[in-house]
């Protein structure tokens, strides 16, 4: 079980015009629905991008939620193996934990 | 993977104020002296930026502090949600600017240090005393917790000596020195010859201060050039190919009228009068600059999909063409 807390210092922005065409081709069951960058990070001079899935994670990410909670609405907004996302999503906390981007408790 | 532009600016550079105590050899702007807008009219620019999620607005050109309702203005902006940042030369931050700058709600504030020497200093901004102001700026700011650069143009009076600059940026507590290559623009474009460097001496300076950015980790070196790309050290995040005008930043002058930035003197529109996000979107200008084509010896060049012909304002201010090899730019036809 893990709680992540977003870094402070990230300045972010959801691309509302990206991220529509992005749910847009989900909804189409197109497979490149997720290569396109949806959400921008600002980090320390650095400007980094997540796609949609990486965007649905990030925003919920409130220091409230921890990883099952955010993985259980995954798992929904996305009809996914409830099992499966858990794991998912735990790889993706640990992935930007490991770049400064939340820290996890 | 490079993207050609988001959907809107991440950063805006903002000249709020044409008006400067200083007159530096470099300046951009000093032969271009636009009126300012109103506070209403400001207030009116920061509700677009806003509405349209620009995530940072950064304050330049003159000296900011000149403007009297910069506070108010700040705080305005920062209540709509914009991270604001301010280049300062310092000279007018005392204790109690120091305490309004904390008090409305900057990111940070970026101030002018050119050189470690205070004569070199002083003789380059041209202002007896100005190094041990921004000096005191630094510190001040840094005693209230505002978050702190120091910013530098790199050319002939420092090329050598930025270990120095980084020091003495880390004296102070600054999170970023940023070492921005001198443009040929404005003051700089009439005192090139004596400021710019050659190819060869800015192929020196980057293959020294790029290994210094790799080891050092108490203070962040910052340096934006596209031609970077020549020493295979680009930005490995980087979304957009050559330099970031107009694909992740644009520039407003102090009049209103909108450039991709500072250096390219091309209006591409007003803030007030146009509709932000079809310029953003639409702009011949902006278009070229997203799509370049590479012409002379940037044709057959294997990097020129990365650093796309290098920096754009520094080719127009040489060769007037946007289109032309960054005169910086020390590659040859062998390295091709």
């Amino acid at each position: 079980m893990m709680r992540p807390e977003r870094n402070p210092a990230i300045v972010w922005r959801l691309e509302k015009k990206h991220y529509d065409e992005a749910w847009e081709a989900a909804r189409n069951d197109e497979e490149d629905f997720d290569d396109k960058g949806v959400l921008t990070l600002m980090i320390k001079g650095g400007i980094h991008q997540l796609n949609l899935v990486g965007a649905e994670i990030w925003t919920r990410i409130d220091g409230t939620k921890d990883d099952a909670a955010i993985a259980a609405e995954m798992a929904e907004l996305f009809g996914w193996e409830p099992g499966e996302t858990v794991e998912a999503v735990r790889a993706f906390l640990e992935g930007i934990a490991s770049r400064g981007w939340v820290t996890l408790s | 993977m490079t993207i050609t532009h988001l959907a809107s600016p991440v950063t805006v550079n903002w000249g709020i104020t044409a008006r400067c105590n200083f007159v530096c050899s470099h300046c951009f702007s000093r032969l271009d002296q636009a009126p300012e807008l109103s506070s209403e009219d400001a207030r009116r620019v920061v509700d677009i930026l806003a509405d349209h999620s620009v995530m940072f607005l950064n304050y330049g050109t003159g000296e900011p502090l000149l403007r009297k309702d910069l506070f108010e203005l700040t705080a305005y902006a920062t209540a709509k949600g914009l991270k604001v940042t301010m280049n300062s030369n310092g000279s007018l931050i005392d204790e109690a600017a120091a305490d309004r700058i904390r008090d409305a709600g900057f990111h940070g504030v970026g101030i002018s240090i050119d050189s470690a020497d205070p004569a070199t200093h002083d003789a380059f901004r041209r202002m007896p005393g100005s190094f041990d102001k921004a000096v005191r700026a630094a510190r001040l700011l840094r005693e209230r917790g505002v978050p702190l650069s120091i910013s530098s143009v790199i050319c002939k009076i420092n090329h050598t000596g930025f270990p120095e600059l980084v020091s003495l940026a880390r004296s102070f507590g600054a999170h970023t020195i940023d070492l921005h290559n001198f443009k040929c623009s404005g003051m700089g474009g009439l005192n090139k010859d004596q400021l710019d460097l050659s190819p060869d001496e800015w192929k020196a300076f980057y293959e020294s201060a790029v290994p210094m950015r790799e080891s050092v980790t108490d203070i962040d070196i910052a340096f934006d050039d596209p031609i970077l790309s020549l020493l295979g050290a680009e930005d490995k995040a980087a979304l957009v190919s050559g330099s970031v005008c107009g694909k992740l930043s644009l520039y407003v002058k102090p009049d209103g009228e909108i450039t991709p930035c500072g250096f390219i003197p091309i209006t591409i529109g007003h803030i007030l009068r146009d509709d932000f996000g079809t310029m953003w979107e639409s702009s011949p200008v902006l278009d070229h600059l997203r799509h370049k084509s590479a012409t002379g010896k940037c044709s057959g060049c294997s990097k020129f999909s990365a650093c796309l012909g290098g920096c754009t304002a520094r080719a127009l201010a040489v060769y007037g063409s946007l289109e032309a090899p960054d005169p910086h730019c020390w590659a040859e036809e062998a390295e091709k």
